[in-house]
């Protein structure tokens, strides 16, 4: 529990840092962190590499703002509709490829596909989704706040407060799952399913659960996403979303459950430092996503972890 | 616990890195920034105008800056690559307008760049200008609270619109069926509604067909096109993808062409197997260059600039939008307004003149761009018209 | 429309032979390496790339080009995997992530040296061929047959000689074939320079067919990693058959159905072949 309170420092950050540009970049980075984490329950812990995360992190930012528009909920009751919507299609996703033994690639693959399906929908439902154009907001959440009543979600510093608390609350939820003995289920199925089977761990319930939970995840990332750049369109389905993904989870470590979290700071804000032109940096982004592999297996944090072992 | 420590450390050397990258600035100095996408998949349109900005900072401050008020200043340009991607271009242009406080942003051309930055840009409205070519700031123009914001570009319909008389010169000709094949991307959607008005208004039978981005093999759509039998087609947007439709299209028998964004690459490239090729074209930098010397000039500088023998013709007519031309009618524009720092008096000044550059542009009364375009056709042989416009 | 649905069975069977050669690159890394390289769509585009420049740039004849663009793109495939993938072996996820970031450095080389400005070749063979009412363009009934004489021989040659049943042997059962004494890190390093190789004659070939730019091996790998599970990793025929059952899903499918779904139709075969043989089509595992 000790561990939480290093989050404290992060509390504090805005009293000390008024630079709207830099607390942006943390607002991004702890949504996408949302994102990465309940990635990694699902790819780190349980061991499955799923390709559907971007598709969940985009189908719940559409449920919500759909849902808030046609049937005129405020954002909180559409996020829950964006989550409960993601959940299901994720149990029929999950049945269907657990149910079929899918395994390792064949279960990236398959769920790459239904992505890619889910995007292709999207983008040519135009009368509904409004297409490839997107839709812009207007609507602003709202939220009550102890002392001042309901107010709406506004400026860097509030988004700021929201996003933090939604993922630590995110990382609560997946520590607690992962060192329950749930979590020693996943990690049994993880290191050997067939072996995991004959001991009697329900395989097929443990994944389709860590499945669902991990995209529940994503769309919670999802809504407050598009919230917060008041802007969707099909591309937050796309392949791209979901490489990035893992490389966030990779790139801050898989064995921990908050180190995705430093992974997504860190690609949020790679291209805001490095200021070089745009070819230099493409090159400098594909080498240290070489070199974080192959010279630092554990993600930064596993890594940083170890030299400290060793000191 | 350790695991957090080490989280700090790197947030906060990271934080460092992040905050200190938009320090340094000298005095006199106006700052630009432009906000397009430099690589990536839809780099094409960004890529052009990032190139012509440089070189005309570049040109501006080696003939010593300029003269505002008494007072000398230089230019510098912050030039990120937003790589199509919202989220980057918003984090750009925050930090480009709080910290290197930045007043004058050139672009985007992107559509889904603009809408992911425009409620903070609006923001900020009477404090900095936004002067972008996409289509879709067509249709925030002279709304309330949109005071920063300007289009560089012409409008495809309208009385001055480039679109309009684009399809009166197809109608002349007595076209009666036409067929688009159109990405199926934001830009696609924004023109088939322009378009299929304007085709609807003329008369002419209107066709819709849209293909992924990234096809490269169009032989079955081309297909079922064909046998629909439409006088002209009316294909994507870009070079990535025109050179491939036209070849296609004129093996199965589908051999005129009409469009509104794109080269003459791919007329040219096919020139034995088209009958004809309308397209709509900013500039033809092939003809310009011997008619006009400030466009020879402009070659000669590029090849000179860039080091390269390779000039961009395919892409230069893209200059017309926020790129070379932009940057010294805006200093231009800072001198008549006797300011570098009261937006809103340059904004007027911008308004109130024609800028005689590669193109004769000047903006209308809503800060739309108006230029003087070239209408330009190519019959089987390569034989070429060009129609040169100048819209009211 | 029976001359229209003959037209796209045609077009996607050659289509899907060059899908095909890209699936076959990733069969053979798969089963000898256990990696999933995803750098080798970046491969086949500096295989069209080379091929460009040398033809149109330098004016090297097209049939010499070739094969001088396959073996640059084999060459660089070979220090590549000696430099990156030799580290990766058998580990699925991280050989995936560092072929991602291949695929973004070999593109940012693309961008340094020709820009993002789209290259188009001169026509090698122009012309079509008129069967029935059918449109055949010619070169492409030529890439189509060289794709397939390349794949057969393929076929052929892991069948028919000692390294090709050393490899094969090798994909069954490591050990055993060390065992043998099969050398794992030539037969590895020999493979994935094959299998880059064989991108690259794909990408040589697209040059002739198709304009390029730096993001074109984004959707043929996809493609081909597509076709590789659809016949069940490790099939080399399954490759070929894989190969052309996604081009013409996708040229007959948009006959009948909106063009815009085009990408969508490959993958709804995908998914119903994998849930009734979940090993794909030629897969031998249960």
């Amino acid at each position: 529990m000790k561990s939480y309170l290093l989050w404290l420092p992060l509390f504090l950050l805005p009293l000390v840092v008024h630079d709207n540009v830099v607390l942006t970049v943390l607002v991004f980075s702890f949504i996408l962190g949302i994102l990465a984490v309940s990635f990694n329950l699902i790819f780190g812990f349980a061991g499955q590499l799923s390709l559907f995360h971007a598709a969940a992190f985009g189908l719940s930012a559409y449920a919500t703002y759909l849902s808030m528009v046609h049937w005129s909920i405020p954002f909180w009751l559409g996020m829950v509709v964006g989550v409960v919507f993601v959940a299901l299609v994720s149990v029929v996703i999950g049945a269907i490829c657990f149910r079929f033994k899918l395994k390792e690639f064949y279960f990236a693959i398959v769920t790459l596909a239904f992505s890619e399906i889910a995007r292709l929908v999207i983008l040519n439902w135009n009368s509904f989704t409004n297409g490839s154009l997107g839709i812009n907001f207007t609507v602003t959440p709202t939220l009550w706040v102890p002392g001042h009543g309901v107010i709406p979600v506004q400026g860097t510093v509030m988004w700021y407060y929201l996003t933090l608390v939604a993922v630590v609350l995110t990382v609560i939820v997946c520590s607690r799952i992962v060192h329950s003995w749930m979590g020693r289920c996943f990690a049994s199925i993880r290191l050997n399913d067939e072996l995991a089977d004959t001991l009697g761990i329900n395989v097929f319930r443990y994944k389709l659960i860590s499945f669902v939970v991990g995209n529940a995840g994503a769309a919670v990332a999802g809504s407050l996403y598009a919230f917060y750049i008041s802007f969707i369109d099909p591309d937050y389905l796309s392949i791209n979303q979901s490489l990035a993904i893992i490389a966030m989870a990779l790139l801050g470590g898989r064995s921990s459950v908050a180190a995705p979290v430093v992974g997504a700071f860190v690609l949020t804000a790679l291209p805001h430092v490095i200021n070089v032109n745009a070819e230099a940096r493409l090159l400098i982004y594909g080498l240290i996503l070489i070199l974080t592999i192959l010279l630092m297996p554990r993600g930064l944090v596993g890594s940083l972890m170890r030299l400290r072992r060793a000191a | 616990m350790k695991i957090t420590v080490g989280l700090r450390k790197v947030l906060f050397c990271a934080l460092g890195a992040v905050a200190c990258a938009g320090v340094a600035s000298a005095q006199n100095v106006v700052k630009i920034g432009e906000i397009e996408a430099q690589t990536g998949a839809l780099n094409t349109y960004g890529w052009m105008s990032s190139q012509g900005m440089r070189m005309a900072v570049a040109e501006i401050n080696k003939a010593g800056g300029f003269e505002v008020g008494g007072k000398k200043y230089t230019l510098q340009l912050i030039n990120p690559d937003t790589q199509g991607n919202p989220q980057q271009a918003l984090i750009d242009l925050k930090k480009m307008l709080e910290q290197d406080k930045v007043k004058y942003v050139f672009g985007p051309f992107l559509t889904n760049v603009f809408k992911g930055i425009e409620g903070y840009a609006r923001q900020h409205n009477g404090q900095f200008l936004l002067m972008g070519g996409a289509t879709q700031i067509h249709y925030e123009l002279g709304k309330k609270g949109n005071d920063y914001l300007m289009r560089t570009w012409n409008w495809d319909a309208g009385a001055s619109g480039f679109g309009t008389l684009m399809v009166d010169y197809l109608k002349q000709k007595g076209v009666k069926k036409v067929a688009m094949l159109m990405q199926n991307d934001a830009f696609g959607h924004v023109a088939a509604d322009i378009y299929s008005k304007l085709f609807k208004q003329a008369g002419i039978e209107f066709q819709e067909n849209w293909f992924a981005p990234g096809t490269k093999d169009y032989s079955a759509v081309l297909a079922k096109i064909a046998a629909w039998q439409p006088d002209y087609l009316f294909p994507g947007y870009s070079d990535a993808v025109l050179y491939d439709i036209v070849q296609q299209a004129t093996q199965l028998g589908l051999t005129k062409f009409w469009l509104v964004r794109g080269s003459l690459g791919p007329a040219l490239k096919n020139k034995n197997y088209i009958d004809d090729y309308v397209a709509y074209i900013p500039k033809y930098f092939e003809d310009a260059q011997k008619t006009e010397p400030k466009v020879k000039q402009f070659i000669a500088d590029y090849k000179k600039f860039y080091k390269t023998d390779k000039f961009p013709y395919d892409q230069a007519p893209l200059c017309s939008s926020s790129c070379y031309d932009h940057v010294f009618m805006l200093v231009e524009a800072f001198k008549r307004a006797g300011t570098v720092d009261d937006v809103a008096k340059v904004r007027q000044a911008l308004e109130s003149f024609t800028y005689d550059g590669l193109w004769k542009t000047r903006y209308d009364k809503t800060g739309e761009e108006v230029i003087n375009f070239d209408i330009v056709d190519v019959k089987r042989g390569g034989k070429i018209t060009v129609t040169h416009e100048s819209p009211k | 429309m029976l001359q229209l649905v003959v037209g796209q069975l045609l077009n996607g069977v050659i289509v899907g032979t060059l899908y095909a050669i890209i699936a076959l690159g990733v069969t053979l890394t798969f089963g000898i390496t256990g990696i999933v390289n995803f750098a080798l769509g970046a491969f086949m585009m500096l295989g069209a790339y080379i091929t460009w420049y040398l033809t149109d740039g330098i004016g090297i004849p097209y049939p010499l080009a070739v094969p001088l663009a396959v073996l640059c793109v084999a060459l660089l495939g070979l220090a590549v995997d000696q430099a990156l993938f030799r580290f990766t072996r058998n580990n699925l996820i991280n050989g995936l992530i560092v072929s991602i970031g291949l695929i973004s450095v070999l593109v940012a080389i693309v961008l340094m040296i020709w820009t993002t400005t789209p290259q188009s070749m001169h026509y090698v063979l122009p012309g079509i061929f008129r069967i029935g009412g059918v449109i055949v363009p010619k070169m492409k009934a030529v890439v189509f047959i060289v794709l397939l004489l390349v794949i057969l021989l393929t076929y052929a040659s892991l069948t028919r000689t000692w390294a090709g049943r050393a490899a094969y042997a090798y994909a069954q059962n490591p050990e055993a074939a060390a065992l043998m004494g099969v050398r794992t890190g030539v037969l590895q390093a020999g493979v994935a320079a094959y299998s880059t190789a064989l991108a690259g004659l794909g990408g040589a070939l697209y040059a002739s067919l198709y304009s390029i730019a730096p993001e074109i091996g984004a959707s043929y790998i996809l493609k081909g990693v597509e076709a590789a599970i659809l016949a069940g990793i490790g099939s080399v025929v399954g490759s070929l058959v894989g190969g052309i059952i996604i081009g013409v899903a996708e040229g007959v499918g948009s006959i009948f159905l909106p063009s815009a779904y085009n990408d969508a139709y490959g993958l709804v075969f995908l998914v119903l072949i994998l849930l009734f043989k979940p090993a794909g089509l030629f897969g031998s595992k249960s």
